[in-house]
């Protein structure tokens, strides 16, 4: 089954049927999880960096803020049997306005706090297409653990 | 004739603003304008009075007590809210629909509207400005030359997306070159035939260049180029153009935007979009 991950949402996944799939990646950032030992996979769209631009919201939904978003998601498949050092995490996103001057620097920072996070979990970036003014499709097939990105009517593997 | 004078000659033929709408736009240039002419105006048009209620009674537009008639919606409102309150009614049915050729899904341009919409009435909040009274409105139609070109005209946004990202073009520059008019240009057109006021018709015009607006005050137009960057911090860019716009570093100057305002401002307009959103559906 296709399972749409919305923005500031999150989905985790042990059924080999599905395929996660996050839409239209401006400077949100999406992140991939996938433990290819335990057949557990996870998708969030993030929105904003730091949750500290609004804890009761972080609180109420903290898929939409980087920092409170992936260390959620990370839990959720360490929860479905998912190890840490079997994680692999791939990342799409993080794009930024053309000639912006630093000030729409939401999608760099999405991306630092990101960097952040998966250090702190000790997740390596297993493959990443951040950056640029592309918007970006993120899917996840939970059967093989294949990434792929869509973006400008082309898809390949991430 | 050019190609664009031949887009632009067919806009007027495309699709009439709603009875209700053009009605409303009569009232909010006439001084004389009694409550009693909006209120049969509203009434007039059953499904304007469902959204009007609705939206009356949101978090957003609301007063915190709960509105139950036209009336009392004009009178606690005020008849700028309610003209805005109309003229999103208005738009949405088909800023809801999915526009293939620019490969927006349903609800895709209602929701990057409304965005901005919200967006250009947080901006001036959080810089302690008066907001001026065309924003909401310019913000809500900026991209209505979209639906034009993309669903009437049938135009694809396949080689303008294909010939940006090849020439590092800005996205309303590679439609400039493919199409000979932009989505900006084409949406001032239809509502100049619309009739709306000359500030709305300015600033959609030039909502991607403010610099070149013709008028000495460019706050309104200020406010929707960078309010359409905040609505796409939203995540409501589309797939085809995505962030490829530039910013006008004069208009975040003239506006005195620092860097953290912008994510401030994105965050208010997540609390109340969904809300907004879901009226409609």
């Amino acid at each position: 089954m296709q399972v749409t991950v919305g923005i500031s949402e999150m989905k985790v996944s042990s059924n080999p049927e599905d395929t996660l799939i996050t839409y239209s990646l401006g400077s949100c950032i999406g992140v991939a999880l996938f433990d290819p030992d335990a057949r557990v996979g996870g998708l969030i769209h993030c929105m904003l960096p730091l949750s500290r631009l609004d804890p009761a919201k972080a609180k109420q939904n903290p898929h939409m803020f980087t920092d409170t978003g992936v260390p959620t998601l990370i839990q959720n498949v360490l929860d479905r049997g998912g190890a840490r050092k079997r994680i692999v995490a791939k990342v799409a996103g993080a794009a930024s306005p053309l000639n912006d001057n630093g000030m729409f620097k939401i999608g760099e920072r999405n991306y630092t706090v990101l960097r952040k996070v998966l250090w702190k979990n000790e997740i390596l970036i297993a493959a990443e297409e951040v950056g640029g003014t592309v918007a970006r499709t993120l899917v996840l097939n939970i059967a093989t653990g294949k990434t792929t990105i869509r973006s400008g009517g082309a898809e390949r593997e991430l | 004739m050019s190609q664009r004078e031949d887009i632009l000659a067919r806009v007027s033929a495309i699709t009439a603003l709603p009875t209700s709408a053009m009605q409303m736009l009569d009232l909010a240039g006439d001084p004389d304008t009694q409550i009693e002419d909006v209120q049969r105006t509203v009434e007039y048009d059953p499904g304007l009075v469902t959204n009007l209620l609705r939206l009356a009674n949101s978090a957003y537009f609301g007063t915190g007590t709960a509105i139950s008639s036209v009336r009392e919606a004009v009178v606690r409102l005020g008849f700028k809210r309610v003209f805005q309150i109309a003229m999103t009614s208005s738009i949405a049915p088909i800023a809801q629909r999915e526009i293939r050729g620019y490969d927006l899904p349903r609800n895709g341009l209602l929701r990057h509207s409304a965005a901005t919409a919200l967006a250009v009435e947080y901006l001036p909040k959080r810089l302690s400005m008066r907001v001026p009274d065309a924003t909401y409105t310019a913000g809500l139609l900026h991209d209505i030359g979209k639906i034009v070109l993309g669903t009437y005209l049938e135009v694809s946004s396949a080689p303008i997306v294909i010939k940006a990202y090849r020439e590092n073009l800005s996205f309303e520059l590679a439609e400039q070159q493919v199409l000979g008019t932009d989505h900006a240009e084409v949406g001032a057109a239809l509502l100049e035939y619309w009739k709306l006021p000359q500030t709305v018709v300015d600033s959609v015009r030039w909502h991607h260049d403010p610099n070149q607006y013709p008028h000495k005050d460019k706050t309104v137009v200020d406010l929707v180029h960078v309010g359409e960057h905040v609505a796409r911090i939203c995540g409501t860019s589309s797939s085809t153009d995505g962030m490829n716009y530039a910013v006008c570093i004069e208009s975040i100057d003239r506006l005195k935007i620092v860097p953290d305002m912008l994510e401030i401002v994105a965050n208010d307009v997540l609390g109340s979009l969904e809300e907004i959103c879901s009226i409609f559906n």
